[in-house]
């Protein structure tokens, strides 16, 4: 017998809506498999999603779903882990809504260092809405609303987490279903923020006005613009600039949020002192 | 509505759920050994839809099932089914199946 998927999905939802050869499919049978891996029982698991096609992840996966506001995944996914601290988060956003309108919430996720698992699909594009530059469309690339070619310069998510604080920070790509998911076991297992940019394709609204209209090539662009972690850092600073490392790019241990609210509450309960700067090592 | 087809149907090394698939083409360009191809198939929204022409060349790496986005192929487990090992017809079959635009070798070019 295969992996039992059924446990996991909303049978009655299937097939999903998302286009033929859509990496978020991928992404949540990666998910699926590390959830599976990871032990957890699905009644303690959250999964918050924002607006987009990456927002369909809640509707399909069979746990406690949110399907919340454009952008705001962060900020409702912070709210139900300060809540129950026992319970495992995963927050899914599209690269509009955890870049763009959502930045703000992501940056301050990270900056928290709050135990939650975000998981940034990154296909380059606002797909649901048919084709406007999001903050990663590369620059001179075709959109609905770049006319004459994209002039905006791209965001690297991994690097705007890394500077906000995130204690775990990894890139993959849906190319290698089964490097993904050892990675967000890994990302899983990490007590603190998990920011996975996993890079996923839109060869609809993306590739067919790129030369790219069918899955496959869009998926080899993908796979052209990528190298691992080690054979990245061989590269020269001319060869870096057009690719993006993959694998894990950060890992620290950190004081996590939840624990330090744990002190608060405390506090407030006369059973420790205030805090003060001399609780912590970093005073600045 | 989808049905789920996680069990075996009977001594197969990998199944597909037809209701399911929507012929992406994916699970044909990942398979190393030339298992899958793509059929014509007039009610399928792309006019394909996914068929397994050789099984018996199957050697059960479970790419195909991995990289599928919409839960529609399943491979055998590995102590459940025999997989053949890997051979230099399967792989001239699987660049010629590639070659071919994916569609499978018994019924001419796209």
């Amino acid at each position: 017998m295969a992996f039992n998927y059924d446990k996991y999905l909303r049978v009655n939802k299937m097939p999903t809506l998302w286009c033929w050869g859509c990496g978020d499919g991928v992404i949540l049978k990666a998910t699926i498999r590390a959830i599976e891996k990871m032990g957890w029982d699905m009644n303690e698991v959250c999964v918050v999603s924002g607006i987009g096609c990456s927002g369909r992840f809640s509707s399909y996966i069979n746990c406690n779903t949110i399907h919340t506001t454009h952008g705001r995944t962060v900020a409702y996914a912070t709210g139900v882990k300060l809540a129950n601290p026992h319970v495992n988060v995963i927050v899914v956003a599209g690269d509009g809504d955890g870049l763009a309108i959502g930045g703000n919430h992501t940056i301050h996720g990270c900056r928290r260092n709050i135990n939650l698992n975000f998981i940034l699909i990154n296909n380059f594009i606002y797909g649901l809405t048919n084709s406007q530059i999001s903050p990663t469309t590369p620059q001179g690339m075709w959109c609905v609303s770049a006319q004459n070619g994209n002039i905006d310069p791209t965001f690297d998510a991994c690097k705007l987490a890394i500077g906000a604080g995130a204690s775990f920070v990894a890139r993959e790509t849906m190319l290698d279903p089964k490097k993904l998911e050892k990675i967000l076991v890994k990302g899983f297992e990490h007590k603190g923020f998990s920011f996975f940019d996993i890079m996923s394709n839109c060869h609809i609204n993306l590739g067919r006005k790129n030369k790219m209209a069918s899955a496959m090539e869009n998926l080899q662009w993908i796979d052209s613009i990528t190298t691992p972690l080690k054979k990245w850092e061989a590269l020269s600073e001319a060869e870096q600039l057009n690719v993006f490392p993959t694998g894990v790019l950060r890992q620290v241990e950190q004081d996590e949020y939840c624990d330090l609210y744990d002190q608060v509450i405390a506090a407030a309960q006369g059973k420790r002192g205030k805090i003060t700067q001399d609780d912590f090592a970093k005073k600045i | 509505m989808g049905t789920f087809k996680t069990e075996n149907p009977g001594n197969q090394p990998v199944w597909v759920n037809t209701n399911n698939c929507k012929a992406c083409d994916i699970c044909v360009s990942v398979c190393p050994s030339g298992v899958l191809g793509m059929k014509y198939e007039k009610t399928s929204t792309l006019g394909a839809m996914i068929s397994i022409d050789h099984p018996e060349a199957c050697i059960g790496c479970n790419e195909c099932e991995l990289t599928c986005p919409d839960f529609a192929i399943y491979v055998a487990d590995k102590k459940d089914y025999k997989f053949a090992k890997l051979t230099d017809e399967a792989k001239a079959r699987q660049a010629a199946i590639v070659a071919n635009h994916y569609m499978s070798l018994e019924q001419g070019a796209k």
